[in-house]
């Protein structure tokens, strides 16, 4: 597959108390992006579906059991069977081809981890962006909350939304890797929406949660209303839109 | 305004590959040669089939074959490049070139980049142009920090980005 992940670090404002971006911010800086690095890595190694012997491949063919996996497995697993609970059975790693596939959720789960590395360095915020699933900490240095586009399935120059982010934000959609949005109920690819997008703490969880949405429709925002803390938004694949009652869209002024 | 290395780590074969890293609000420009953001949601790629998920662009690429140009590089440590084949992908067509220190991918840039959308990217030099959506999209509106969703380059750019690495024997 080959993600990429992009991290951005803002340094503090000028004129706060913490130190400025000098070298001693820098050096601690590179350590822990290495120590994001090897988070990433590491999932890679464990959960990666491409990797003919990670633990999870080898699970899904049946030759070990997830007590014999590293413990993030057991993690995970339960993470998913939450996920699953949480989304009706929209979101299910067991009905993928081939066998327990966590990657939908994965994906927002490592790149969180990787943002923890930075927990305690002097900064505004920080977001590490992994392909499209992002997890934040903190803000602008301005103080003004985070920006994130929200692409326009139908146009993938513009962007069709932008929202203010505290925590995490997910998208899954029909343009990206459209053959893993299996719908659980019938086992065939399927997409209902164009774009689903799902606001909420926990990048894994939104994951999971905007892959169910992309394959129920729009009765996921339904699943997702009641969640404390998460909000979602779709695009149907008539360019029409709906969300959950409180979505974060930036107010429609310009700049910060 | 403080700009950090950029930063590479790992394959590419696996579930993440390339970090980039910034410390100011993400520069448009791509350094010469370094990481790409580029969001790969091909599927298949392992296998080679790397399938153009609904892109709309699903001709076959170009028949230039990857190249490989072994060089060395001080101290014993062997640096090599290779450059991918010519694929289409949504905005046009690209190549991909990578440069493997110590069994390890060190950059990842473009050889070739023709974008009919964009007159002025019909150069080799990437230096100023967004050529992947996010970077696209995030030149269009420079406040926001990052976009969510889109990843229609991949297929392509994967594509000629597994070639290269194929013939590094990766």
């Amino acid at each position: 597959m080959g993600t990429v992940i992009t991290i951005d670090v803002f340094p503090p404002a000028a004129g706060a108390d913490d130190a400025g971006a000098d070298d001693a911010w820098t050096a601690d800086l590179q350590r822990r992006l290495a120590r994001a690095r090897s988070v990433l890595e590491y999932a890679d190694e464990v959960f990666s579906t491409w990797r003919t012997d990670s633990p999870v491949s080898r699970l899904r063919r049946g030759e070990i059991t997830a007590a014999a996996a590293p413990a993030d497995m057991a993690e995970v697993i339960s993470a998913c069977t939450a996920a699953r609970q949480l989304s009706d059975g929209w979101f299910d790693p067991w009905a993928m081809p081939g066998g327990f596939d966590p990657t939908g959720y994965v994906k927002g789960w490592a790149a969180q981890r990787a943002l923890a590395a930075f927990d305690g360095l002097a900064m505004s915020g920080a977001l590490v962006n992994a392909a499209g699933d992002i997890a934040s900490v903190g803000a602008q240095p301005s103080g003004a909350p985070f920006r994130i586009g929200i692409a326009d399935p139908d146009n993938p120059r513009r962007l069709a939304e932008i929202v203010q982010l505290t925590g995490c934000i997910a998208t899954s959609g029909t343009y990206e890797r459209g053959s893993h949005l299996i719908d659980p109920r019938s086992g065939q690819p399927a997409a209902r929406v164009a774009s689903a997008s799902v606001i909420g703490p926990d990048l894994g969880l939104a994951d999971a949660l905007a892959t169910a949405v992309a394959v129920a429709g729009e009765a996921g925002l339904a699943l997702v209303e009641p969640l404390a803390g998460y909000e979602a938004f779709v695009i149907g694949s008539g360019g029409r839109r709906l969300w959950t009652s409180q979505f974060p869209f930036a107010p429609a002024t310009t700049g910060n | 305004m403080k700009r950090a290395p950029i930063v590479i780590a790992g394959t590419v074969a696996g579930l993440f590959a390339v970090l980039e890293f910034h410390t100011s609000p993400a520069k448009l420009a791509i350094p010469g040669g370094a990481a790409l953001p580029a969001t790969a949601g091909g599927t298949g790629i392992t296998g080679g089939t790397g399938t153009a998920s609904g892109t709309g662009t699903a001709s076959q690429p170009a028949a230039s074959p990857s190249q490989s140009s072994p060089s060395s590089a001080g101290a014993g440590s062997a640096v090599r490049t290779a450059t991918g084949p010519r694929v289409n992908y949504s905005f046009g067509v690209l190549s991909v070139r990578i440069t493997v220190s110590g069994g390890k991918v060190t950059r990842v840039g473009l050889a070739y980049l023709n974008d009919d959308s964009d007159p002025r990217s019909q150069s080799i030099d990437q230096q100023s142009i967004p050529i992947l959506e996010q970077e696209a999209l995030q030149a269009q509106s420079a406040s926001i920090q990052g976009v969510s969703g889109a990843s229609y380059t991949s297929a392509g750019f994967t594509q000629s980005l597994q070639s290269a690495l194929h013939s590094l024997g990766m």
